[in-house]
C-alpha cells in the first residue's frame, strides 16, 4: 500500500456547504493524512466541470482512490463512481463523505461543523485506502412486469409496459378494475365523466394481448431480485378454488391506493347518527345514480359540503388529502346543476387550489352562487339536528373567520370530504416487496424530489396514490414514469446489479453453521461434502448479518469489510 | 471549556442514514457530536466495532436501524436486537456507564426523530463526562 | 554448555505451573529437547538462577519460552530480560498468548482484589490490616515485592513476541510440534513460521474437527449448564442450549472437551484474523436466540449467568476493552 494516492475532493455545493463549512481548513487537515496526493476544493463536484476536475487529477496524479466530501452518497455516490470509471479506476475506489445533509444543513456552528467535516473526510481517506476492486455484474433482465393494483394508476402503467412489447400481469383483489375512480361520477376542474374515461383504459387493458388481467387475485410471495422476480398469486380456479401461480417478472409497480377516512370517528359531525349527513363516496353514488336527494327522498335545498374531514387534523391525519377541496367545488357545480334551486354552502379551512385549471374552477364556482364559510383549523363545526320549526333538516354552527361572526348554516344534506388514508394492507404489501412506509402508512420514495417512483428496493416501482394522497394526473403520470423507467430497463435486455456482496473464505470456514439460518434470501448454502458454507452471490443481498455473526470471522463483506470500518472508526475519532 | 462528547454513530443505509439525510433535506438542526459511519443493516454490526470504538475514544456509540418489521433485509435489525443486551451487559461487567452505548429504531421519514435522539443522547454523555477508556489504558501503562 | 546445542529458557509469569507440565506431558521427546538443548532456566524443573540469563550477551538465548501474563513487576522484569537475552521469544499458552484466566482479574479494581484478599474474606483473622508493600525493612536488611500492577497484560503488550503457541494448556502433542518447528527453523532444517503466527495449532474454529453433527437448524429457546439437561452426545452443543465456544476457537487441541461432553471454554483463543473472541462469541450465541420480541430476550438471557466471564474467559487482556473501567 506504500504507494498509495489518494485525491481529496471537498465540495462547496454552491453555499449549501461552504456557508457554514470552511472547505478549506478542510482541506489542510487531510492534507497531511497518508497518502493523500492531491486535496481540493470545487462550488460544485458533481457538476461536468467538477467532474472533469476529477477525472484530470486522477490522470496527472496517478491517483488510485478518491474521496468526494459533498452531499449524501444516496444522492451523488452513482455520479462519482461513473466519472472515475470514465477516468479508467474502478468506481469502488471512490468513498464519499457526507458533509451536506449531515453536517452543514444540520448544523449551525461553523467551528464545530468544520471540524466534524474534517474528521468525516479524514475518516473517508482512512477507509478508501482499504478498498478493493469489484466488478458489477451483468444479470438478465425479465421484460414482464407485475402491478399491483387495477385502478387508474395501475392500468396507466400497465399499457404503457404493455404497448411497447412486454407482457404485464396486472393483479387487483377486488372482482372488477377501476379502483376508486370507479366510484366517482364526474372529476374536477372540467367536469369529464369519469366512467367515460375509465372505460376506455378498461377496454384498452382488457382487450390488449400483453395484458393478464387476474381479477380477485391476491399477491402472496415476490422472491428474487431486480430482473428476476418469482411471484406467487393466489386467484381463483373456475371451480372457485384458491389456486396459486408462480410468475416470472423483471419488474414490480405498486399501484395499491388508497381507502377513505371512517368519517364516523369525527362525533361532531353526526356521521352514522344523523341520515342525512354523508361521505364524498356516498354522495358520488347519489350523483352516478342521477338522484340527489336526502334520506326522505327529496331534493334538498340546502346542501353543505365540509372541507378537511380527517385532514389536516393533528387527531386523525395531519396531512392535506389534496384533493378534496376541488372534489368539494365539483360537488357545488353537481348540486347547482342537478338541483337547480338549491343552496350550496362550502366551508373550509383554506382552499387549495394548485393545479392547472384549478383557480379557474374556483372563480367560477363562486360565480355560481356558492356561499363560501371559513372556519379555524381546530374551530371545527358542529352538526346538529333543526328544530320541528326549521326549514331545513340540521343546523352547522360555523364560526366564521371572514365575517367574524358566528354562523347557522341550514342544511337537509351534509357531503363529509373525508381524507385519504393507507389502506389496511400496505402493511402487508410494503413486507411483501420489502419496501417502508413513513408514519402515516404512504410507501416511500427513493427520493422525495428526484426520485418519486423508485423505492429502497431495487425493480419494486410505486404509483399513485399508495405513495401520498394525489389526483388523477398525479396518479398516472407517476404510473406512466415507473413504466419509463422499467423500460429503460428492459429495453437493454440485461442489468448490472451491484459488485458488493459477501463470500465465505472456505480456508477459515469451519462448517458451524450459523450462518445458514441467519440469511433471509437463503442465500448461503452448505456444502455437506466439503463441510464449508459457500455464498450464492447473486442470491446475495450484501446485508452484512452473517459477516458480522461468523464466529471464525471467515466472511466478508465486500465493500463493508471489518478493516474498512476499523479504518473508518479511527478516522472519525482521530 | 464544555466538554464536547464525541459520538460514534452506526447507522443502517436504507432507515437510519436515510432519516438522517431527510433531517438535512428538513435543515433539522442537532448537536454536532455525531459522527456517522454507513452500514448497509444494523445487523452488520460486529459487537467488536462499539468496542473498537470505546478503545479508540469515543464517549459515545449511538446503533441504529429500522423499525422492527420494517428492515430493508427482512430480519436484520432483530438480529441487532439480539445482540445488543448481551453487548449491554459484556459493557456492565467492563464498568462503561449504560448511558454511554445506545440503540434507536429510525426510520427513512423520521429525520426530527433522529435529530432529536441526537440531542438527547449527547447531553446524556456529556453529564457522564469523557470515557474513561483511553486515559485509563494509558494511566495504567505510564505506573510501570 | 556445547556450542552446537540450543541455549534455551522456559519460564512462567502470571501462571498455574500446567504449561510447564505440558511440556513435561510430552513424555519421551522431553529426551530429545534434552539433547537438542541445555535449559538454562527453567524454575519449575532446573537449577537455573536469573543470574545465568542476565549473564548471557544479547541474543545468547536461542528460544526463550514464556508462558503466564504479566500481573506484576518481576514478570514483566523476566519478559523483557528473556526477549534482551534471546532470538526467538514464544509466548506459551493462553495467558501469555491473551491474559488467560488471571486476566479475569481485570474485571475488578486492584484495590478491590487487594482488599477481598487480605481484609474481607472469611479465612482472614477478623480485624486484620495487613497489606503487601513494595518496601519493607527488617533486622537491618531492606526487602522489595514485585509491583501488583493495576491490570494483568498479555506478553505481546510488554514485549515484541515471535510465536504464540494456544492453549490452557497447550496440548503436548501440539507442545512437541511447535517445538519441533522452532528447532528445524533454528537449526536450518526447515524455514521459519512468518514472525506473529500461532504454531502448532489449525488455521480453522473447532467445529471442523468436532465429530458432533451440525444442523442447519439452529434455535434455542433457553440456554443450559451441561449439567441441567440430559445431552445428545452426537448432536452440536449450541444446537442443544449449551453454551460451546467451540465456533469461535482456534481448533488443534482435539476437541478433547466436546468430545466429554464438556463444551469447549475458548482456550486456544479466537480464529485467525478474530480481533477480540468475546465479540464473535456473543454474536453467536445472539444468532441462535429464538425470539424476535425485546422482552423474551430478556427472559432468555437470563439462562446464561455470567456472560462476560464466558465470552471473555482467557482474553480479557486481549480484548478492546482490556479491562474494568469502574471509576
Amino acid at each position: 500500500m506504500d504507494d498509495l494516492k489518494i485525491g481529496v475532493f471537498v465540495c462547496n455545493c454552491g453555499t449549501n456547504i461552504a456557508k457554514i463549512i470552511d472547505c478549506d481548513a478542510v482541506i489542510d487537515s487531510v492534507e497531511r493524512l497518508p497518502y493523500v496526493a492531491v486535496a481540493r476544493t470545487y462550488k460544485y463536484m458533481c457538476s461536468d466541470p467538477g467532474q472533469d476536475m476529477i477525472q484530470a487529477d486522477i490522470e496527472e496524479y496517478g491517483l488510485d482512490r478518491v474521496v468526494v466530501a459533498a452531499c449524501s452518497p444516496r444522492m451523488h455516490e452513482p455520479t462519482f463512481r461513473k466519472a472515475l470509471q470514465k477516468a479508467g479506476l474502478n468506481p469502488y475506489f471512490l468513498e464519499m463523505a457526507n458533509i451536506r445533509e449531515q453536517c452543514s444543513w444540520v448544523h449551525d456552528d461553523p467551528v464545530a461543523a468544520t471540524e466534524k467535516a474534517a474528521a468525516l473526510t479524514a475518516a473517508a481517506v482512512m477507509r478508501v485506502a482499504h478498498h478493493e476492486a469489484l466488478e458489477r455484474r451483468s444479470v438478465d433482465m425479465c421484460p414482464n412486469t407485475l402491478v399491483m393494483g387495477g385502478g387508474i394508476a395501475g392500468m396507466s402503467a400497465a399499457l404503457d409496459l404493455a404497448d411497447a412489447g412486454n407482457r404485464v400481469y396486472l393483479a387487483e383483489r377486488s372482482d372488477h378494475l377501476g379502483g376508486n375512480v370507479a366510484r366517482t361520477d364526474l372529476t374536477a376542474p372540467y367536469l369529464d365523466s369519469a366512467r367515460d374515461m375509465l372505460t376506455e383504459r378498461i377496454t384498452r387493458v382488457v382487450e390488449h394481448p400483453n395484458i393478464d388481467v387476474l381479477l380477485e387475485s391476491q399477491v402472496r410471495k415476490v422472491d428474487g431480485f431486480v430482473g428476476n422476480f418469482q411471484t406467487t398469486i393466489r386467484g381463483k380456479a373456475d371451480d372457485g378454488a384458491p389456486t396459486d401461480t408462480v410468475y416470472d417478472v423483471g419488474s414490480v409497480v405498486v399501484c395499491t391506493g388508497y381507502k377513505e377516512f371512517d368519517a364516523s370517528r369525527i362525533t361532531h359531525y353526526g356521521y352514522g347518527k344523523l341520515p342525512n349527513v354523508v361521505t364524498s363516496f356516498e354522495f358520488e353514488k347519489m350523483l352516478r345514480a342521477g338522484r340527489v336527494t336526502t334520506k326522505e327522498g327529496k331534493a334538498p335545498q340546502y346542501v353543505a359540503i365540509i372541507h378537511c374531514v380527517g385532514s389536516r387534523n393533528l387527531e386523525f391525519h395531519a396531512y392535506c388529502s389534496r384533493v378534496c377541496c376541488m372534489t368539494a367545488l365539483k360537488y357545488a357545480h353537481e348540486v347547482k346543476s342537478a338541483v337547480p334551486g338549491a343552496y350550496v354552502s362550502d366551508i373550509y379551512i383554506d382552499m387549495h387550489a394548485f393545479g392547472k385549471g384549478m383557480e379557474d374552477f374556483y372563480r367560477r364556482s363562486s360565480e355560481i352562487k356558492t356561499l363560501f364559510l371559513m372556519y379555524e383549523k381546530n374551530d371545527y363545526p358542529v352538526i346538529r339536528k333543526a328544530d320541528a320549526t326549521d326549514d331545513c333538516d340540521m343546523l352547522i354552527e360555523v364560526n366564521e373567520i371572514l365575517s367574524g361572526e358566528t354562523i347557522e348554516m341550514p342544511a337537509d344534506l351534509v357531503v363529509l370530504m373525508v381524507g385519504m388514508e393507507a389502506r389496511e394492507d400496505s402493511e402487508e404489501v410494503a413486507h411483501l416487496v420489502n419496501i417502508s412506509r413513513d408514519k402515516d402508512g404512504w410507501f416511500i420514495e427513493s427520493h422525495p424530489k428526484l426520485d418519486p417512483v423508485a423505492t429502497t428496493t431495487d425493480g419494486v416501482y410505486i404509483a399513485g396514490a399508495c405513495q401520498a394522497p394525489k389526483d388523477i394526473p398525479d396518479s398516472v403520470a407517476q404510473a406512466r414514469a415507473a413504466a419509463a423507467r422499467i423500460l429503460a430497463r428492459t429495453a437493454r435486455g440485461k442489468i448490472e446489479i451491484d459488485a458488493v456482496f459477501s463470500e465465505v473464505d472456505e480456508d477459515k470456514c469451519s462448517g458451524c453453521r450459523m450462518c445458514n439460518e441467519l440469511c433471509p434470501y437463503v442465500a448461503i448454502e452448505f456444502d455437506a461434502e466439503k463441510r464449508r458454507s459457500h455464498v450464492i452471490s447473486a442470491l446475495c443481498k450484501a446485508c452484512g448479518a452473517c459477516v458480522a455473526a461468523c464466529p471464525s470471522g471467515a466472511i466478508t463483506a465486500r465493500h463493508f469489510t471489518d478493516k474498512q470500518i476499523f479504518a473508518e472508526l479511527e478516522g472519525v475519532l482521530a | 471549556m464544555t466538554f464536547q462528547p464525541k459520538i460514534v454513530g452506526f447507522l443502517c443505509n436504507w432507515c437510519s442514514y436515510t432519516g438522517a439525510d431527510l433531517a438535512g433535506t428538513s435543515r433539522i438542526h442537532y448537536a454536532p457530536n455525531v459522527r456517522i459511519i454507513r452500514v448497509m443493516c444494523s445487523a452488520r454490526i460486529d459487537p467488536t466495532f462499539v468496542l473498537k470504538a470505546l478503545h479508540d475514544g469515543a464517549d459515545g456509540v449511538l446503533i441504529c436501524g429500522c423499525h422492527p418489521g420494517d428492515c430493508h433485509y427482512s430480519e436484520g435489525n432483530y438480529k441487532m436486537m439480539r445482540r445488543y443486551p448481551l453487548l449491554k451487559s459484556l459493557l456492565a461487567d467492563y464498568g462503561i456507564e449504560q448511558e454511554r452505548v445506545r440503540l434507536e429504531w429510525v426510520s427513512a421519514s423520521e429525520g426530527q426523530r433522529f435529530a432529536d435522539i441526537v440531542n438527547d443522547m449527547t447531553e446524556r454523555v456529556r453529564a457522564l463526562g469523557p470515557s474513561p477508556v483511553k486515559a485509563a489504558l494509558e494511566a495504567d501503562l505510564a505506573e510501570r | 554448555m556445547a556450542d552446537d546445542k540450543l541455549q534455551i529458557a522456559i519460564y512462567w509469569g502470571a501462571a498455574c505451573g500446567g504449561c510447564d507440565v505440558s511440556i513435561l506431558d510430552t513424555d519421551e521427546f522431553i529426551l530429545c529437547i534434552d539433547a537438542a538443548a541445555d535449559i538454562l532456566l527453567w524454575p519449575i524443573a532446573t537449577d537455573g538462577k536469573y543470574k545465568d540469563i542476565e549473564a548471557l550477551a544479547d541474543g545468547g538465548l536461542d528460544v526463550a519460552i514464556m508462558s503466564g501474563a504479566v500481573r506484576n513487576s518481576e514478570n514483566e522484569r523476566m519478559a523483557h530480560l528473556l526477549r534482551q537475552k534471546s532470538k526467538v521469544f514464544v509466548a506459551y499458552g493462553s495467558c501469555a498468548y491473551m491474559g488467560g484466566i488471571p486476566s479475569l482479574a481485570n474485571l475488578v479494581p486492584r484495590e478491590e482484589i487487594i482488599a477481598r484478599a487480605y481484609l474481607n474474606n472469611a479465612s482472614l483473622e477478623p480485624g486484620n490490616t495487613t497489606v503487601p508493600r513494595l518496601r519493607t525493612s527488617l533486622n537491618g536488611y531492606d526487602l522489595e515485592l514485585p509491583e501488583f500492577y493495576a491490570r494483568v497484560y498479555k506478553l505481546d503488550q510488554v514485549v515484541d513476541v515471535d510465536y504464540y503457541v494456544p492453549g490452557c494448556p497447550p496440548q503436548p502433542g501440539q507442545a512437541q510440534a511447535a517445538i519441533t518447528a522452532l528447532v528445524q527453523a533454528l537449526t536450518g532444517q526447515a524455514e521459519a513460521p512468518p514472525k506473529g503466527s500461532v504454531v502448532g495449532a489449525s488455521e480453522r474454529a473447532l467445529c471442523d474437527d468436532c465429530k458432533r453433527t451440525k444442523a442447519e437448524e439452529k434455535k434455542v429457546k433457553r440456554f443450559y449448564r451441561p449439567w441441567q439437561i440430559m445431552q445428545d452426545p452426537e448432536a452440536c452443543l449450541m444446537e442443544q442450549g449449551i453454551l460451546c465456544a467451540g465456533s469461535a476457537t482456534r481448533s488443534g487441541c482435539g476437541v478433547r472437551c466436546p468430545d466429554s461432553g464438556i463444551p469447549c471454554r475458548g482456550c486456544y483463543g479466537p480464529a485467525p484474523g478474530v480481533v477480540d473472541q468475546g465479540a464473535k462469541l456473543l454474536s453467536a450465541v445472539a444468532s441462535i436466540i429464538d425470539s424476535k420480541d425485546a422482552d423474551e430476550i430478556d427472559e432468555i438471557l437470563l439462562t446464561l449467568p455470567d456472560f462476560t466471564s464466558f465470552a471473555n474467559r482467557y482474553s480479557v487482556a486481549a480484548s478492546p476493552l482490556q479491562r474494568s473501567h469502574r471509576r
